[in-house]
């Protein structure tokens, strides 16, 4: 028995019948397996958030009823294990980057970083300040920068769908472009490993300050400081016997 | 607000050894053939709303002993608020406690103006006072949701309180955004009054949200008169009068244990004298206790923005010229408290200004509710549950930016 040609077949208005190739007159579609693929990781990118502070209620509220990240298939979920991207909302401290990078370390490959408003880009205001480290791309590798203070739903969307072409691009083997923090193309700044090198040398002879120096200097994993640490003389000891 | 279901009846949970909780308890004196598990909650964990962190010791599933520690968000900003010119300081402090960030702002010129002198004009008293009533709205919303997503999934399907009240607290911050151009850090506030004026259309914004808010808060609070709930909270998390007064607790805490005191009504500022603010008392002292005074609390401050929208007097909105150079304020030697009533309680300001720097505030004390709360912990979790812990912890409601600071 002939197989009927189904020719006024429409196209389904589904992401999935984007890839396929519907044969006229069979009822089956032909793709690649890595375009399924593709279509797969973009559309269902679980979010690990790593919300500390203002953009972490921000990532709530894109998360809850009015923007709603489920509408491009990015779930919420409060373990490392399951997730692709971490979005890292808020001020990241000292104390908190070792933290940070123990969960990132948890997550599964392939894995994307996003970083959330003006402090997990580069520190904001508090870039100055003893306990807070001057932006979370000197602990982890990110992607996707989110500017702003704190950036609306809406800009974290837009910075997820930015995340998901840059995923199709490297499924696809093509050129990635690399990205930038968006404070430098704006302004010129001292550079932050510069600025540690500095602190470091002003306060060598403390050596509590070097101790916590030396613990924040662990976490530059992408830009090592150059020259080490300088040397440390033993101070001279003080009061006792004498 | 009257919950009305009987609590389901289940069989009660002992522990293995009965005891007062003691939050200095030597772990080597207790029994000894007890097999302690140390479980250490946070800093990253969906409940704990932010970067708290506690070390639980669990005899079985009863917690004998928590310890808290905090400073994983300490961002120095009372060392930097002392570098800082009076008129730059504002925009800092919206992201102390950045539910609340109106009262932040408010509270911080409050004390600039005391310490310079300065009579704010009355529109800007009114604009003030409604902006935190509205304010006060959006945090406890963001409040409920988040205590009921704690509750889990015997809430119908556990984020679903949730998001209905995100819902309603968008309509909250689409009229904020409307004044100020932010949904939030506003930076509206400066010292001798306030930034934006109130722009056509803008009173009927408010009424519409208000309206709407309080429409649907009665249909699903129905979702919260669930056995369970009451189950989950009522006897939970309980702090008498006294613990709490000695803890320092305030606002809807303090309320919740029976205390009655409000700031609003008992030192006004603003232009709460003019008001009658109704406080909310509740005897519980248990996390539903907390719940009915927040929603009370929710009530209230809807009635007090009608009140206050309609009756916005007109006249200049600050006492000072527009800012042109930063170093515009200059104040002269003294110290100065200022404590107003934020979402959580008592947020008070002691400022010390010195004659060597009279644009720069020597001394800048931020006095924060939310370290008092989280500073309850180990008062109240021994004897509970694991997961009585995360109940608690929700209706404490500490909001780490303002912990750590």
């Amino acid at each position: 028995m002939a197989v009927k040609p189904n020719e006024d077949a429409r196209p389904f208005e589904h992401p999935l019948y984007d890839y396929l190739e519907r044969v006229p007159g069979l009822d089956f579609a032909i793709t690649s397996v890595d375009k399924l693929l593709t279509w797969g990781a973009t559309n269902s990118m679980w979010i690990f958030p790593m919300a500390t502070s203002c953009c972490g209620i921000e990532f709530m509220a894109a998360a809850a009823s009015r923007v709603d990240l489920d509408r491009m298939g990015s779930i919420v979920r409060g373990t490392p294990r399951q997730c692709d991207v971490m979005v890292v909302a808020g001020t990241i401290t000292v104390k908190m980057a070792p933290r940070v990078k123990r969960l990132w370390d948890q997550m599964p490959e392939p894995k994307w970083c996003v970083a959330m408003g003006s402090c997990a880009i580069s520190g904001d205001f508090y870039r100055d300040i003893y306990s807070v480290i001057p932006g979370i791309d000197v602990a982890i590798p990110v992607d996707v920068y989110v500017p702003g203070c704190p950036p609306n739903p809406e800009q974290l969307m837009a910075g997820l769908i930015k995340l998901q072409e840059k995923v199709r691009l490297k499924r696809a083997g093509l050129p990635v472009p690399k990205e930038e923090r968006p404070e430098a193309l704006e302004r010129t700044i001292t550079p932050r490993i510069g600025r540690i090198e500095e602190r470091l040398k002003a306060s060598a002879q403390d050596p509590v300050s070097r101790a916590q120096l030396e613990s924040a200097q662990r976490l530059y994993v992408r830009v090592p400081v150059e020259g080490g640490v300088p040397e440390v003389k033993p101070a001279k000891p003080t009061g006792g016997a004498e | 607000m009257a919950v009305a279901v009987e609590a389901v009846a289940t069989a009660p949970v002992v522990p293995t050894k009965a005891f007062v909780p003691d939050p200095y308890l030597d772990l080597d004196t207790y029994e000894a053939d007890a097999d302690l598990m140390t479980l250490s909650l946070g800093p990253q964990h969906p409940s704990t709303h932010g970067v708290f962190r506690v070390v639980l010791y669990l005899d079985g599933e009863i917690i004998v002993k928590a310890v808290p520690h905090c400073g994983y968000l300490h961002r120095g900003v009372e060392k930097l608020c002392e570098k800082l010119a009076y008129s730059n300081i504002t925009p800092v402090l919206d992201k102390n406690d950045y539910v609340a960030p109106m009262l932040n702002e408010q509270a911080a010129n409050m004390a600039f103006e005391k310490l310079m002198g300065i009579e704010v004009p009355l529109r800007a008293k009114y604009l003030r006072t409604l902006l935190a009533e509205l304010q006060r709205i959006a945090s406890h919303l963001l409040w409920l949701g988040t205590f009921a997503m704690d509750l889990g999934g015997a809430l119908g399907g556990g984020t679903s309180v949730f998001m209905y009240c995100f819902r309603e607290r968008e309509l909250i911050l689409d009229v904020f955004e409307e004044l100020t151009g932010c949904r939030f850090h506003y930076n509206t506030h400066h010292v001798g009054g306030n930034r934006h004026d109130i722009p056509p259309g803008w009173p009927k914004l408010v009424h519409e949200a208000l309206d709407t808010i309080e429409s649907r808060l009665e249909a699903y609070l129905v979702m919260l008169e669930h056995p369970i709930f009451v189950d989950r909270t009522k006897g939970v998390g309980t702090i008498d009068a006294q613990l709490a007064l000695e803890l320092g607790l305030s606002g809807p805490l303090l309320r919740a244990s029976g205390v009655d005191h409000d700031l609003r009504r008992d030192a006004p500022y603003g232009v709460y004298d003019l008001l009658d603010v109704q406080v909310a008392v509740d005897g519980g002292g248990d996390c539903l206790a907390r719940y009915k005074v927040r929603l009370a609390e929710i009530r209230e401050s809807i009635r007090l923005s009608r009140l206050l929208i309609d009756n916005v007097p007109q006249g200049p909105l600050s006492a000072t010229k527009p800012l042109n150079m930063v170093t515009q304020f200059k104040a002269a030697a003294g110290q100065v408290y200022v404590g107003i009533e934020s979402p959580r309680g008592e947020l008070g300001t002691w400022l010390i200004a010195s004659k060597d720097k009279p644009t720069n505030p020597y001394r800048f004390k931020i006095r924060p509710p939310s370290l008092h709360a989280a500073a309850a912990v180990p008062y109240v979790f021994p004897g509970h549950t694991l997961s009585d812990a995360v109940a608690i912890l929700g209706s404490l409601d500490p909001i780490m930016g303002e912990v750590d600071r």
